[in-house]
């Protein structure tokens, strides 16, 4: 029998190993194994189709490190509909799930102005206390301007006194009259007061 | 962070990120004679309580980082193994809110505001007898 050369093994197109390592990951963000989930949620960053998976995953994950991970990489997409979907935890009973959504929303400040409408309008006070705790780590140019209105109009002194406590390292002297009408607002807040007396004397250079 | 004065009260760690918070609780409680430490989020306190036995953590809910509930829980962890009260106060008062402090080791949840004087009340009730002889 002659030699037969064997054929030489079809090599897989390129792409495919790509394909299966993104579905492989997506897969992998619902190991029983932490380590493995966060794995897969870093490893996912830049995979647009994952973004549905990773946002399913917020809600249920219940590792610290594993949500912080899908989190960060969520946080990588900062459009209006990302931001739309990690918003509506700021209600959540989780308090650990709220606050790192708050912190994953800050760094989004493209995407989360187009919310501040409905969040700063929610019927759940405590959302715009979470609202208040965004603004005040997000840089953006119109942040001091929302959280003005929110000294200025919200009815409930704690969402008050969140956006007073934002807004102090970038007040200035020209807005005493903001923080002493937030007082006049809620003259028998004590803790307001409080706050007010002693940013005012800073804020003229008195201090 | 601290800011202590020469009395010789108990010793109580005051945890939140809000600055203007933090101000108010600490000035409050030094007014009244307490000795204050103070912490921006969990993790800071938990690393403040590793170091120092507190008598007394007056701790917020909402924080980055760490929040107030599982500074709690790892405080009554053995990882810190503090029996000092710890009294939380929160913006939230949802229902449940309260059970989920009483589950992680807290003494006492208080919703905000707190006036001065409920808080110096509460505080040297649940410190009675500590850090006098500090």
């Amino acid at each position: 029998m002659g030699l037969v050369r064997k054929q030489a093994p079809q090599q897989p197109e390129e792409v495919l190993p790509e394909k299966r390592s993104t579905e492989a990951l997506r897969e992998q963000l619902a190991d029983p194994d932490p380590d493995c989930r966060r794995e897969a949620a870093l490893g996912l960053e830049g995979v647009a189709e994952a973004v549905p998976d990773l946002l399913a995953r917020v809600a249920v994950e219940t590792e610290t490190n594993v949500r912080d991970a899908v989190l960060t990489t969520l946080s990588g997409y900062d459009t209006e509909q990302v931001a739309g979907s990690l918003a509506v935890h700021l209600a959540s009973d989780d308090a650990a799930l709220r606050t790192a959504v708050a912190e994953a929303l800050a760094t989004m400040p493209q995407s989360v102005p187009a919310l501040l409408p409905d969040l700063l309008a929610a019927p759940d006070h405590d959302v715009r206390v979470m609202t208040a705790m965004v603004l005040a780590d997000m840089t953006h140019p119109d942040t001091a301007v929302w959280l003005i209105r929110m000294i200025s109009e919200d009815p409930h002194p704690n969402v008050v006194t969140a956006a007073i406590d934002a807004f102090l390292p970038v007040a200035g002297p020209e807005h005493a009259s903001v923080l002493e009408g937030a007082v006049q607002r809620f003259p028998d807040d004590p803790f307001l007061r409080f706050t007010v007396q002693a940013a005012l004397p800073r804020l003229s250079g008195t201090a | 962070m601290t800011s202590e004065t020469e009395t010789t009260g108990a010793r109580v760690l005051v945890v939140d990120d809000a600055a203007t918070v933090r101000l108010y609780h600490s000035s409050l409680l030094l007014e009244a004679g307490f000795r204050v430490d103070e912490a921006a989020n969990g993790l800071e306190a938990v690393e403040a309580a590793m170091a120092t036995p507190f008598d007394l953590f007056v701790v917020d809910v909402n924080m980055p980082k760490m929040n107030g509930y599982t500074c709690v829980e790892t405080l009554r962890s053995e990882t810190v193994g503090t029996e000092a009260p710890v009294l939380m106060i929160s913006t939230e008062d949802r229902p449940g809110d309260a059970d989920r402090a009483y589950a992680a080791g807290a003494n006492l949840y208080l919703v905000k505001p707190v006036s001065g004087d409920r808080l110096v009340r509460i505080a040297t009730m649940l410190t009675a007898g500590k850090g006098m002889s500090a």
